[in-house]
């Protein structure tokens, strides 16, 4: 009997459990999430800046065309579907019905048109695609038609990405901006913007009316999105240490860019999530193609043969977690793209080769001027290793700690600087990963790169892609485009009770929601 | 008095004229520039030169300098170029919390430095006065930034009493008001309440040695008499003009705390305004500073005028 009991028992608390476990899993509406951001959006115009921040926070509000799944290939959002014609050279887009604007009128080809017009005039990534594009126009109210001068295989990766995107605004919204930046922050989104109090926060609710596709997520960022939380609210916190401080208090729900160091301090803390956002992005050095030393491509080719890439990495992550020595140009989770041909020259660490090619140029101990912030330290932390290797293969180095908003400026005039330290975002279009561009700082522009980028522009066919990257990589080693120390990846902290979020390279709240 | 005053008040308007352009100047010598940092890292030279177009940064700066001045003369300081709003609006928006941060500051800063330098002073050369006067150099000592962490560590991480950071608004409550400011009051007022305790220990000292004094206690005036009625009010001069430099102190040390403790008032406007180069509101609020010291400046000869009557201006 008493054993009996004591198995009914057991029995109880088991069911009880399994059925706490399980209430804690199933999604549940309500609170209000917040979340530590770095700092301000310069912008709250999608289109205007490719600012990372702008595009966490604002794309919750404004939704594109497309999006990427987890493969991060593009799949639809406000798209139904799409039919391909003309040789590849028209694209006939059927938008989604009953698709509401947030100020609650519908979404047409009448608000859809003019935003990827003004997208592919104003924004760095539309610039780039719409040298391809000849026109676009509407057909009907759910009907748009993409007209191209030649076939496009990165028109669907441009139309889906999420920075510097191209959101689809509401027609009168752009036409009050005129040339300027909108006024009004309406767009699809499962959240709609509600104010933004500088300093203070960035504040969202939830869109109620919002029109969520009816497939399933799919890991990535396609698929049903749910706004579980009544509130976002985006907090900036410029201090590091306060971010951390107040998602352990509870403050915050979520703290962005934690210094990779306190990695095992938030795995030893029981109300904390650590989240590994993998991948992330390069950490690189763009030497200047234009002018002054490293024009001389066989100095170029000195610099990266000089260096030790693990060191560089170390002194930039700290942790082994956050970073890899990869010399690829894609990243390894970007399966149709990664491929470690032609990656010829990473990770020498020579520098009796390095010193022999600045022989060969006559390089005479000028001063290679790099320009670097410890505004991201990591930006400062490897140009300081790479110094020191560099130094130790006969080069000069003016090492120069210039604060962000300088750097930004001074990167755009080439008679200032011959390298300077940088990081680029995953970008899932090989063809528009501003690392290939030419008309980007540093000016790239070989002209074999060239032409491979034309070809991959065009070319649809993933595999022929793939061999176009290839041929790519082994230019941009060849002839040292820029200099890849690795890919690092950032450090996010989450508490246990923010339930449904994934620590995706483009930051999300929706389908997330708060278990207490 | 009225001639006097009216022509302090004209004088005003050079020294504004003088700082106006002194500010709009330097920070545009400052490298770097707004369109830059909007466009983000990604933008190629085309699209920052288009965004230096629409923003009208492109003009010649003479041309930007005299619609400035044409601005200013119509009271208006211009839009800010990140905030979305005028440069006016977002100075008050920031006044509230930077008001009440000073304020607590300052009465954390005096109730806890006057009395200690008058307790140092009355046990001179005592184990009370050698331990508090050691308190008082570490706290000229420390920074306060690094004593705002150390207090987040301590109070909001480990023992969970306080918020670590963020401010809630006097509308909010006066209560969660009030709790939100404690960490960064502390931290900003003991630092300055250092400096305050020295002074008053060091002119209490010199006023206990006073004949005066002597004849107090020579006649039976308990010591608590001495000290607190006839010492205390002689020697608070000079602490009260160091708290007036306080004040000045406070608002400087302000700018640290705000970004420390994430409190968003005038500091965390100046210093995000000047790393993004938002030039319209960096000059309004070096205006704005200027404008107050010259008032106070104002105030303060119109305050010995009526205080002291061998003063007369003409």
């Amino acid at each position: 009997m008493k054993r009996t009991a004591i198995t009914l028992l057991a029995l109880l608390a088991l069911t009880f459990g399994a059925g706490a476990a399980s209430a804690q899993d199933t999604p549940r509406a309500g609170g209000v999430i917040k979340a530590a951001m770095i700092g301000e959006p310069p912008s709250l115009d999608l289109h205007w800046t490719t600012a990372v921040i702008v595009q966490q926070i604002t794309w919750h509000i404004y939704e594109t065309l497309y999006t990427y799944d987890k493969n991060l290939t593009p799949v639809p959002m406000l798209a139904e579907s799409h039919a391909v014609a003309d040789g590849g050279r028209r694209y006939t887009i059927t938008l989604r019905k009953n698709v509401k604007f947030h100020n609650g009128k519908d979404m047409t080809s009448a608000d859809v048109v003019p935003s990827l017009q003004r997208w592919g005039k104003m924004s760095t990534t539309g610039k780039a695609l719409w040298k391809t594009v000849e026109a676009v126009e509407a057909k009907d109210p759910y009907t748009v038609v993409i007209h191209l001068k030649e076939p496009s295989g990165s028109l669907l990766y441009g139309l889906g990405s999420p920075n510097n995107g191209a959101a689809i605004y509401p027609k009168d919204v752009m036409a009050a901006a005129g040339e300027g930046q909108i006024k009004e922050f309406i767009g699809t989104g499962p959240y709609r913007f509600v104010e933004h109090k500088p300093d203070r926060h960035i504040k969202l609710a939830r869109f109620k009316e919002y029109a969520a596709r009816s497939d399933a997520p799919d890991g990535g960022f396609g698929g049903k999105r749910v706004a579980y939380a009544d509130e976002i609210l985006f907090i900036p916190v410029p201090d590091e240490a306060v971010r951390l401080a107040g998602v352990e208090t509870g403050e915050y729900h979520y703290a962005q860019t934690i210094k990779p160091d306190q990695y095992e301090r938030v795995k030893g803390s029981p109300a904390l999530e650590p989240g590994v956002v993998k991948p992330y992005g390069w950490i690189t050095a763009v030497p200047n193609h234009k002018q002054g030393v490293m024009a001389n491509k066989k100095i170029r080719q000195a610099f990266v043969a000089a260096l030790d890439m693990e060191p560089i990495m170390a002194a930039a992550m700290g942790n082994k977690a956050f970073y890899r020595t990869e010399g690829a140009l894609f990243y390894p989770e970007q399966t149709a793209f990664h491929s470690q041909s032609g990656v010829t020259g990473y990770n020498q660490k020579n520098p009796a080769k390095a010193r022999a090619l600045l022989k060969e140029a006559g390089y005479k101990g000028e001063p290679v001027r790099w320009i670097t912030t410890k505004e991201y330290d990591w930006m400062y932390n490897t140009a300081l290793v790479a110094k020191q290797q560099m130094e130790a293969a006969g080069f000069a180095v003016d090492l120069q700690v210039l604060d962000w908003a300088t750097l930004v400026q001074r990167r755009n005039k080439p008679e200032l600087y011959d390298i300077f330290s940088t990081g680029f975002t995953l970008s899932a279009d090989p063809a528009l990963a501003t690392s290939v561009q030419c008309n980007w700082p540093g000016w790239w522009c070989q002209e074999e790169k060239e032409r491979i980028l034309g070809e991959m522009l065009r070319e649809t066919d993933p595999k022929k892609r793939k061999a176009q990257i290839e041929r790519l990589q082994a230019v941009f080693y060849e002839d040292v485009g820029r200099v890849k120390f690795g890919d690092y990846f950032t450090f996010s902290v989450t508490r246990k009770e923010l339930r449904g979020f994934h620590n995706a390279p483009f930051l999300y709240f929706w389908n997330a929601w708060l278990s207490k | 008095m009225l001639v006097y005053v009216v022509r302090r008040l004209l004088a005003v308007i050079p020294v504004m004229l003088v700082v106006a352009t002194v500010s709009f100047i330097l920070i545009r010598l400052a490298p770097g520039d707004p369109a830059s940092v909007i466009a983000g890292p990604y933008a190629t030279g085309d699209d920052i030169a288009r965004l230096q177009r629409s923003l009208g940064l492109d003009q010649a700066l003479p041309v930007q300098l005299v619609k400035w001045w044409g601005r200013l003369a119509r009271g208006d300081l211009g839009d800010s170029i990140f905030l979305r709003r005028p440069v006016l609006e977002a100075i008050f928006e920031r006044m509230e919390p930077t008001l009440l941060l000073t304020a607590w500051s300052m009465l954390v800063a005096v109730a806890v430095g006057v009395p200690a330098g008058v307790v140092s002073a009355r046990y001179h050369n005592t184990t009370v006065d050698q331990s508090l006067m050691a308190f008082a150099l570490i706290g000229l000592s420390i920074p306060n930034f690094l004593l705002g962490l150390l207090m987040i560590l301590f109070f909001g991480v480990w023992l969970g009493w306080l918020p670590v950071a963020g401010y809630v608004p006097l509308e909010g409550g006066l209560w969660l008001n009030l709790r939100s400011l404690i960490m960064p009051s502390l931290a900003l007022g003991l630092v300055q309440s250092a400096l305050i305790a020295r002074i008053t220990r060091s002119s209490m000292l010199d006023v206990l040695r006073e004949q005066y004094i002597l004849a107090g206690r020579s006649k039976g005036l308990s010591e608590r008499v001495v000290i607190y009625k006839h010492a205390l009010k002689n020697a608070i001069i000079p602490t009260l003009t160091v708290i007036g430099i306080t004040f000045a102190l406070l608002v400087g040390g302000a700018v640290v705390i705000e970004t420390v403790f994430n409190i968003p008032g005038l500091g965390r406007l100046i210093i995000s305004a000047v790393l993004r180069r938002d030039y319209p509101v960096v000059q309004g609020v070096v205006l704005l500073i200027a404008l107050t010291y010259t008032a106070i400046n104002l105030l303060v000869d119109l305050a010995y005028l009526a205080i002291d009557p061998r003063i007369r201006f003409r």
